[in-house]
Parts: structure tokens; C-alpha cells; sequence
């Protein structure tokens, strides 16, 4: 398989980067090909610009050349896998813009001629969340996890519903020990090898 | 009563630019108002690499959020004024959240706790003021992660009887002037009668 993995972590020794590494040793490992998009490492701007925002409507909504290649790499793609902290019980803002800047029409999805929305990522056949969180599990419950409901519901909506997904969390972890920490790191190992 | 409009869409020509007018001209006379304009100010919604690692550091010491940390704890209400995107806010708004919700701002963690203390008790009505390109019923299928982040996670940082009102225009792309005018005229009277 064709694996793309996003990944949003401001600091490059983070959990979620040791976490990412992990994955894609998992992965490689079980034969498929893996393309990671580090979007603090790449610089990626998070906010839709005026610019963007014409463009959305238009012809050729991605001007931004990074916009155009992340674009043709989910093309291409018939796994994705999201790997991000939980702030505010969602996406941080730089994956949410990644999601508003890159699915756009053409990508993501087309308007029918009634302008309804259709699917365009019929291609992606696995939508993989791994992410942590400062709350305990039955908190995140309580509150609802609204990143992963943003991409198993929302992004789903765009890949069709035959895309099955899979969802990977540390919860509470200011309070992980290192054996835990690691416990997980190798849960996705191992979880990645057998996508 | 006091009041704190923050609006976040990149075009002032936008159908949410004019529900923030119908807005601001329902709360005149009757309210005091404080208003941010993210895109207009310019503001940067990647939380950075400093700001994650000291993340628990007095807000003083954080770049470029004193302002809007001012008016938080000024206001009694708090009017979000945003389009929908990808079920939540716009990447703009989520880093505004992410960037200035932060510890000794919207809650504590004093020394020795296990548990976040809530800071905004000032806050007693939480206003959402949005449109979404889907349905309602799409919205219910994709989990409205936006609305729950502003009525779970934002409001337990309030004060404990805070209230939330979710104004809402669906099928934004095929509806009708008519319907809009009425979604206006909604907005500014439910600003005019906010209290």
C-alpha cells in the first residue's frame, strides 16, 4: 500500500514524532511505501488565506505548491495515517488547516451538477488516527473526541463508507510511566504492521 | 451586559463578515462590546515550539496574546462569529483557541493537582454564530466537533451556569436570500435580546 502519514507536533522530540518514527517502522516493515508529511517541520501555513479562499472556488483551487502536492499525494494514497497531540479535544490548528487547505474541490471531493458534494477519495481505503491526550480516557469520552470525529466521520464521508478505520490513543499522559509510553509506541508498531 | 465578538473569516465580503455586522448592529446601544478580527490582526495559529514546551509558563511571558487575554477575562459573553469548515472552526479560530486558552487565561493547574481549575467564571453566556455548507443531518453524521468543543470543552472553563446558543445557517451554498435574510435578522435580534 501506498501509506501517507501526517504528522503535527511543534517540537521535533516530541511523543508524537517518536510515535510517527514508530509507525513508520511498522509499516516499511510489513512492505508498504511511507511518505510522511511532518507539517511543522515543512513549515505548512495553517490558515486559509484570502488568496486560498478565491482560489477554493475557482478552477484550480490549490495555489499553494505544497497545497498541489500533499493534494496528489492523498491521490495516490490508499492508506492514511494522522498522528497528532489532542488539543481542546481536537485537531491542532495546523492539522485542522492542513484538512481545510488540502481536501479541497478536485481532491477531496467534486460538486455534482445539483452542487451537492460528492466523494474523491474513493482511493483511500484506511483512515489510521494515533493520538495522545492530557485527559483520561473516560473525560475524553465525556467530552467527546472531536478530532477523531473529524476524521472518521467527516473525512470518511469523503473517502466512502467501505474505508475502515482504526483508532490508536495514550490517554492521561502527564501521567504515562515510560513503560506505558512504550508499551504504546510498540502497540503501533505493531498495529502498523498489520494494516 | 459585556461583550466579547470574536470573528474569523478571511474575505469582508463574506456572508460571515455580514452576520457579524448584523451582529455588532444588534448588540449597539443595548451592550458593551470588544470585537478581534483574527485574519485582520494578523494573528499566527500555530502554536509554536516554545509555547508548547512552556506551555504551563504565565501567560505574560506568552508572545502576542495579552489582548485578547484582556477581553476574555473582561467580557460576561463570548460571540464566536465563523463559517463552519470541515465540521469545526476554521484553523484561524482553533489556533486562536490552542494559542490564548492557555493556563493561568481560561484555567490553573495549581501545584499538586491532578485536575485543570476553571479560570473564566466571568463567562456566562457562550454565543456560536455560523454557517455550514451540508446539512444538518451531514453535520449529525460528521459529529459536529465544532459545536462540542465550544458547548464541552470551552464551557467547563466558564462560569458554571454559563449558557450556550448555537445559531446556525445549513445548505449555505443552495440556500435561498430569503433564507439567509432570515438567518440575519435572526442573528441581530438574538444580539439585541442577549442577556
Amino acid at each position: 500500500m501506498q501509506v501517507v502519514v501526517v504528522l503535527a507536533h511543534p517540537n521535533s522530540d516530541s511523543f508524537s514524532h517518536a510515535i510517527a518514527d514508530r509507525a513508520c517502522v511498522g509499516l516499511r516493515g510489513a512492505g508498504h511505501e511511507v511518505q510522511v508529511l511532518d507539517l511543522y517541520g515543512l513549515g505548512f501555513r495553517a490558515a486559509m488565506s484570502m488568496a486560498d479562499h478565491v482560489a477554493y472556488h475557482g478552477d484550480h483551487p490549490a495555489i499553494d505548491p505544497i497545497v498541489a502536492e500533499h493534494g496528489a499525494l492523498i491521490k495516490r494514497a490508499d492508506a492514511l495515517v494522522f498522528v497528532y497531540p489532542t488539543w481542546w479535544s481536537s485537531l491542532p490548528a495546523i492539522l485542522k488547516g492542513w484538512l481545510e487547505r488540502v481536501m479541497v474541490p478536485g481532491i477531496a471531493f467534486v460538486f455534482n451538477d445539483k452542487g451537492k458534494v460528492r466523494p474523491g477519495l474513493s482511493n483511500v481505503r484506511r483512515i489510521v488516527g494515533i493520538s495522545t491526550y492530557g485527559s483520561p480516557r473516560a473525560y475524553v469520552r465525556l467530552i467527546n473526541d472531536n478530532g477523531r470525529r473529524t476524521l472518521t466521520r467527516a473525512l470518511r464521508l469523503n473517502t466512502g463508507l467501505r474505508t475502515r478505520t482504526a483508532w490508536l490513543g495514550l490517554y492521561a499522559i502527564d501521567s504515562a510511566t515510560a513503560t506505558q509510553r512504550n508499551e504504546f509506541l510498540d502497540r503501533v508498531e505493531q498495529r502498523m504492521r498489520s494494516l | 451586559m459585556k461583550v466579547y465578538v470574536v470573528y474569523c473569516h478571511p474575505s469582508d465580503t463574506s456572508f460571515t463578515a455580514a452576520a457579524r455586522n448584523r451582529a455588532l448592529a444588534g448588540l449597539k446601544g443595548n451592550h458593551e462590546v470588544r470585537i478581534s478580527d483574527l485574519y485582520a490582526d494578523g494573528f499566527v495559529p500555530e502554536l509554536s515550539a516554545w509555547e508548547r514546551t512552556n506551555h504551563l509558563s504565565p501567560p505574560d511571558t506568552k508572545p502576542g496574546i495579552a489582548a485578547y487575554a484582556e477581553n476574555l477575562r473582561w467580557c460576561e459573553a463570548l460571540v464566536f462569529v465563523y463559517p463552519t469548515w470541515w465540521a469545526g472552526q476554521p484553523a484561524m479560530l482553533k489556533g486562536w483557541i490552542d494559542r490564548v486558552w492557555v493556563a493561568g487565561v481560561a484555567y490553573e493547574l495549581p501545584e499538586g493537582a491532578n485536575r485543570i481549575r476553571p479560570l473564566l467564571h466571568n463567562i456566562r453566556r457562550l454565543v456560536v454564530i455560523t454557517s455550514h455548507g451540508s446539512s444538518k443531518l451531514i453535520n449529525s453524521l460528521e459529529g459536529e466537533g465544532g459545536k462540542r468543543i465550544v458547548t464541552r470543552s470551552l464551557r467547563v472553563l466558564c462560569s458554571k451556569k454559563a449558557r450556550t446558543k448555537w445559531i446556525a445557517l445549513y445548505n449555505i451554498d443552495t440556500s435561498s436570500g430569503a433564507t439567509r435574510a432570515a438567518h440575519l435578522d435572526r442573528v441581530e435580534k438574538a444580539m439585541r435580546e442577549l442577556r
